[in-house]
């Protein structure tokens, strides 16, 4: 009976390893209509930001905590438009690829189900956020999701995340020590200082351009200058 | 004098009865006597109708020829729906820079014009330039624009700017026109911020 009493307090005062999410996001490719004709064209592989979430994910994946999982958000309409102009199913390659790397993509269509599927309270079915990482288009003051998709060099105002947008993140959806990426272009300029002040975590970005073109993680742009920043 | 009234009567009835026809109508005007016979005029009709048509038949104007030739002569006359209030539409190309072009009310001015972007929708209208080569094929041509405003933005992302979007339903080509010499909005929350002033944090690499 000692005994039992015994491990039964041992284990009460135990802690509890807490789950955490991380988060991997990817935007949308452009198409290749609008593209076309531009010099400096955009997204030439439809997949840019997908190998680069996969092969992260199969990196963290060494690393992670039993406790932890991976949640890959992917904007579905880009594809969507994308694979009706190449007559491809893009999301069934999307699909297969993060079946192979242990993740399975969860889409949104718009900003406010970003912010929805964002929204944790670090209970069991929302555990909080301990990393987040964006692969997609932007400029210093936005993420844009479906650039030069819909509208040609452009996005639309509900596909986007302006900073002005930010205030809809919540700070208390991430974990104290969480770390935040956006691989984005531009992204140290501005966007970053913004996530610092009002989500409250620091976020790392690129000074200048990033470059998707060799496949894997993208990397700054070289002959710019450019670094990282957060 | 019995004798008289049948001579009489011999020498005129012929007279009377082989008496020339009377002039038409549409022939007394050209002459002016109209007892005189209506001569038809065969030389006039068997003119070749080259003389006539001279004037009819111009030989195409150098604009015509131009318009012709541009790459936007291939853009359709008229496209998808065109009844109901229109917009007058002028496609300009501003390097670096979203958007399709300016558009404004019949009795508006340029300068009361919006600056548009196009959204391009799979079951929609397609945009004019679509049908061209190129996108820029179609530079300063002017439109009839049937459709609507969308209620949402389209987000501009070198100059930081929200441009307002046009659903399109149906077009009707007007033609070239001379360039707007105007700016579209730029550069209207990009300047810093108090947050941007705070500056980063480099990493060193």
């Amino acid at each position: 009976m000692r005994i039992w009493l015994s491990l039964t307090l041992l284990a009460l005062t135990q802690p509890i390893a807490q789950a955490h999410d991380i988060i991997l996001i990817s935007g949308g490719p452009a198409l290749r209509s609008f593209e076309k004709y531009r010099t400096a064209s955009h997204d030439k592989y439809w997949g840019n930001f997908i190998d680069s979430a996969v092969l992260r994910a199969k990196e963290l994946q060494t690393t992670l905590p039993p406790t932890d999982k991976i949640v890959w958000l992917v904007f579905r309409p880009s594809y969507q438009r994308r694979g009706q102009e190449e007559k491809e199913d893009y999301f069934k390659i999307l699909e297969e690829r993060g079946f192979k790397a242990g993740i399975s993509p969860i889409y949104f269509d718009n900003k406010d189900q970003l912010f929805t599927l964002l929204r944790r309270d670090g209970s069991k079915e929302k555990p909080k956020i301990s990393r987040l990482e964006y692969f997609g288009h932007s400029n210093k003051k936005c993420w844009m999701f479906d650039y030069s998709n819909r509208v040609d060099g452009g996005a639309l105002e509900p596909l986007v995340v302006h900073v002005d947008d930010l205030d809809q993140i919540s700070g208390k959806s991430f974990t104290s020590d969480a770390e935040c990426i956006s691989y984005g272009c531009h992204s140290g300029e501005e966007f970053s200082q913004r996530w610092r002040m009002i989500v409250g975590r620091p976020m790392v970005g690129a000074v200048g351009k990033t470059d998707y073109s060799d496949g894997g993680i993208p990397k700054l742009s070289t002959g710019k200058g450019g670094t990282w920043a957060y | 004098m019995g004798l008289l009234t049948p001579l009489a009567l011999f020498l005129l009835l012929p007279c009377l009865c082989f008496a020339p026809p009377l002039p038409l109508r549409s022939s007394s005007a050209s002459s002016t006597n109209p007892a005189t016979p209506a001569v038809p005029e065969p030389i006039a009709q068997e003119k070749p109708p080259a003389e006539d048509s001279e004037e009819e038949v111009r030989p195409p104007i150098t604009e015509k020829v131009m318009r012709a030739t541009l790459p936007a002569a291939h853009t359709p006359a008229t496209y998808g729906v065109t009844d109901g209030p229109y917009f007058i539409a002028q496609r300009t190309i501003v390097e670096d820079y979203c958007g399709w072009g300016w558009v404004r009310k019949e009795n508006e001015t340029w300068r009361q014009a919006t600056w548009i972007a196009m959204e391009g929708t799979p079951n929609g209208c397609p945009i004019p330039h679509t049908f061209l080569p190129k996108p820029e094929d179609d530079k300063d041509q002017q439109y009839r624009f049937y459709g609507h405003f969308a209620p949402y933005r389209a987000y501009e992302p070198q100059a930081d700017m929200w441009v307002d979007v046009f659903i399109l339903k149906g077009f009707m080509s007007m033609g070239p026109a001379q360039s707007i010499r105007r700016d579209p909005p730029a550069h209207g929350s990009s300047r810093p911020n108090r947050f941007a002033e705070r500056g980063a944090n480099m990493l060193k690499p």
